[in-house]
Formats: C-alpha cells, sequence, structure tokens
C-alpha cells in the first residue's frame, strides 16, 4: 500500500492536521518528517495511506489547515507530487 | 498560615495540578526534539494545553495560544510588537509596572493616561473614547486592577478601538479565570496572563493569546522547526516560543485550567466576592479602617484594598504575617494605579482570596485585624 507525507508548519499545526483527521475517520499518524522531505530542517509530517489523500486533503483544506508539500513514498525515496 | 495573597500567586493549588508537575518532571522531555515517547508525551500536552487554553479563552486557533514564563513576558512581547519610537499610547491609570516599564523603555512614546476614578466604569468608557478620538496607535488596559480589584470595561473599550481600527492589549493577569474573556469576541490584538494566579498552573507558565497579525519576536532561539532557516517562522507559535518549554509548568497549567472549567469561572468569581466582601462590611466596622469597595459588585472582584489610619501598611502586613495571615503590603507593582486612586503614599495592604479560601479564614483574618489595631 503506498503512503503519502503531508508537510506541515509546525508541531502545533500537524497535531491539529491529524486529530481533525481522525474526528473524520482517517487514519493518520504524525511524525517528524524525514530529512529527505524537509527543506528547511526538522519539519512536522502526516503519514497516511495514498487512497487516504484526497479525501484527507480536502478536509483539511476546508478547515485551513492545507499542507505546505505532499510527497508520495516509494522504494526509491521520496517524489514531490501536487495537492 | 491562611494565605490570602491570590493576586500575586495562588499558593494553594489543586491537587491535579501538583500531580501534572510532579508527572511532567517525571516523563516529559523536550516537545520538538525527538521522536521517542518522552518528546510526545511533552508535544501532545503542549497540544492539548493550548487547546484547553484556546476553549476556555475563545481562540480560534491553538497556534494562537503562545507559552510564556509569565505576564510580564506576555505583556512584553505585544506591547513591543505594537508599540514604536514615538507612538501615542492611550493606557488604564491601573496599570502594572509590567506595562507601564516596557512603554518607559521605548523612546518617544507619548503616553496619554485615562486616570478615571475607580469604580466608574461608564466614565472610563466616555474618557478612552475621548482620548482615542483624537489619536491613538495603541491601547493597553488591565481587565482587573491588581490593587484595588476594579474590573474595567473592557468590552466598551475592546469595541471603541474595533471601531478606530486600533490595535487593544489587554492585561488579564487578575481576571484570567474570574472574569469571562473571549478573544475572538473582544478583538484584541493581544490578551496576556499568568498561568500561576487565577489559572492555579505553577509559577513560571504564562500565556499570550494572539489575535493581531504582525508580531515582533523578543527571543531569537531554537523551536525544534525548521532549523536550517536563520530567522525565526513566521508561524505562530514557534515564532515566540524560542528555547526549551517549561513542561512540568505547562503540564501543571493544563491542569489547573481544567479545574477551573471543571469549577466554573462564574462560581469562583462569586465565591472570591462573597469572602471579600464580607470581610469588607466587617471590616467597616473597625475604628481607623478605610477601605475601597464598590458599590456595585459587579465591578469589582474579589481582590480588596484597605489602609490603616495613622499606621504604616508595610508594618501592618508585617504584623498580620508573624500572625500567620498572608497579604501584600505596598504598592504592588503599581505606582500608577495608586497614585490614581490617591494611594501613592502610603501604599495600601491587598486581600486576594483564592477558590480555596473559606470564610472562617476569612473571620481568623478579621480577628487578628482588629487586634493588632486596637
Amino acid at each position: 500500500m503506498e503512503h503519502c507525507l503531508m508537510i506541515a508548519r509546525s508541531v502545533t499545526q500537524v497535531q491539529r492536521m491529524a486529530r481533525l483527521l481522525e474526528q473524520n475517520g482517517i487514519l493518520a499518524r504524525w511524525l517528524k518528517a524525514p530529512s529527505a522531505v524537509s527543506i528547511n530542517g526538522c519539519g512536522y509530517a502526516i503519514d497516511l495511506k495514498e487512497k487516504d489523500l484526497a479525501s484527507a486533503l480536502s478536509i483539511l483544506e476546508e478547515n485551513g489547515l492545507a499542507p505546505l508539500r505532499i510527497y508520495r513514498k516509494s522504494d526509491d525515496g521520496y517524489e514531490e507530487v501536487s495537492g | 498560615m491562611i494565605y490570602l495573597d491570590a493576586g500575586a500567586t495562588t499558593l494553594e493549588k489543586p491537587c491535579s495540578v501538583q500531580r501534572a508537575v510532579e508527572e511532567g518532571i517525571r516523563t516529559m522531555s523536550s516537545p520538538g526534539r525527538g521522536s521517542y515517547p518522552a518528546s510526545r508525551l511533552a508535544e501532545e500536552t503542549a497540544f492539548s494545553c493550548r487547546m484547553e487554553a484556546a476553549e476556555l479563552f475563545g481562540v480560534s486557533s491553538p497556534e494562537k495560544v503562545i507559552f510564556t514564563q509569565n505576564a510580564t513576558h506576555a505583556l512584553n512581547i505585544a506591547i513591543k510588537s505594537l508599540v514604536k519610537p514615538g507612538s501615542r499610547v492611550i493606557l488604564s491609570g491601573y496599570e502594572h509596572n509590567a506595562v507601564t516599564r516596557p512603554l518607559h523603555a521605548i523612546p518617544r512614546t507619548e503616553r496619554v493616561i485615562v486616570d478615571t476614578p475607580l469604580f466608574c466604569p461608564e466614565k472610563a468608557v466616555e474618557e478612552f473614547r475621548e482620548a482615542i478620538g483624537q489619536r491613538a496607535d495603541v491601547v493597553i488596559c488591565n481587565h482587573v486592577s491588581n490593587v484595588f480589584g476594579y474590573r474595567q470595561p473592557v468590552e466598551q473599550i475592546a469595541d471603541v478601538c474595533k471601531k478606530a481600527g486600533v490595535p487593544l492589549i489587554i492585561d488579564a493577569s487578575q481576571s484570567a479565570g474570574v472574569v469571562p474573556i473571549n478573544v475572538e469576541q473582544l478583538g484584541a490584538a493581544f490578551v496576556a496572563m499568568p498561568g500561576h494566579k487565577g489559572l492555579y498552573g505553577p509559577q513560571g507558565t504564562g500565556l499570550l493569546l494572539c489575535h493581531c497579525g504582525e508580531i515582533s519576536t523578543l527571543l531569537e532561539g531554537g523551536t525544534g522547526s525548521v532549523s536550517r532557516q536563520q530567522t525565526m517562522p513566521a508561524e505562530l507559535p514557534d515564532r515566540l516560543e524560542a528555547g526549551t518549554h517549561n513542561m512540568p509548568g505547562i503540564a501543571g497549567l493544563l491542569a489547573g485550567m481544567r479545574f477551573v472549567r471543571s469549577m466554573g469561572v462564574a462560581a469562583i468569581a462569586q465565591h472570591e466576592r462573597a469572602l471579600t466582601r464580607y470581610a469588607a462590611q466587617q471590616m467597616q466596622t473597625i475604628p481607623g479602617v478605610r477601605l475601597w469597595l464598590a458599590d456595585r459588585e459587579a465591578d469589582q472582584t474579589g481582590v480588596l484594598s484597605f489602609v490603616a489610619e495613622g499606621r504604616d501598611s508595610q508594618e501592618v502586613g508585617e504584623q498580620l504575617a508573624q500572625r500567620g495571615i498572608a497579604v501584600r503590603a505596598g504598592l504592588h507593582c503599581a505606582p500608577l494605579a495608586h497614585r490614581t486612586a490617591g494611594t501613592l503614599h502610603t501604599g495600601t495592604i491587598r486581600l486576594s482570596p483564592s477558590a480555596f479560601n473559606t470564610k472562617a479564614q476569612m473571620d481568623r483574618f478579621l480577628t487578628e485585624l482588629s487586634d493588632i489595631l486596637s
């Protein structure tokens, strides 16, 4: 199953995002973002299944919590995808 | 000891707060620094504390709840964000040194003091309106005077500021936890408060609730985020929270706010006010006691100042302390308030009960005071 990472602005924002998604029945965990996707270093991300990405984005955007960037995880690393 | 100095800090804390602090020390490391359980627990606790504050104070998002060391720290951030050299600042005549000293440190500020008499909120609104109408860059008003318990009409002052497009800073040091505060409804740019008074958290905690867009940093340093960037993050709360958080304090503050919510802000206020008004009624029968009591209960919280004619306030405070009664005497770090009320020369003795004081304790205070003054 493919996973995606949604990059958040801060640890507070990533927790809001995770809580909102959980309240809407989307399984998501938050974590410190891998260095490969932290442009400025020390970022935070939501990890979720790619199949949930579209609905997660819709919920987050409605609530003013759109992620900074989105990446798809693969065996080769991370590929930025558009929202 | 009968502790009647909650206006300085609430010494008696709920057991839940004490447990939370102890748990914070034992189980929480620094938030935003690691992926292991102790760091995650710290992050979740900090987030829960922000959410609790956002709920209690009507803040639109937890990011706008900033942890500070105390209200003074919070006020410094607010004042130094909005007041620039040469600004014209309108402030009430009851402000604490936590407001007047930072203002004093900013060069060429023009300070217009609205020094309405005590317990005259309608007149205060008129005078603020007039002063703001002439010109104002920033307005600062404390919600409740730490000396006299005077509840200032910040809701109406906030309306005047909104209509005039002037940012308002509210010092909620004596009101947080006893007077309802809704930041979104008020529209104040900043509301500053300590965690360790009416919110029953430990010392070393405070909150700055932000509504305004443009915020200057007071401290720069590590935030556990965007580390390659050499400017502080633009986003709240990180922008204003450099350095390691006081996690035991934040854990305790969370428990304190939950206590306040469970008791009810109105219930705590009613309890404190009833104790003070009872004491005031009795004190009026003690010869030589002069006190500052509002005619309308709604104009004053549980804070009460008094003097004993012909007696040094500090000496009376000292004698009370020797008899196991803790009050605060002197100028209360608020010489402006004393100047406005006409008590700068003598200072006052201040009673400020908390949710944990009882009528029996007030009776004991009255007995000791009568004895000292006889």
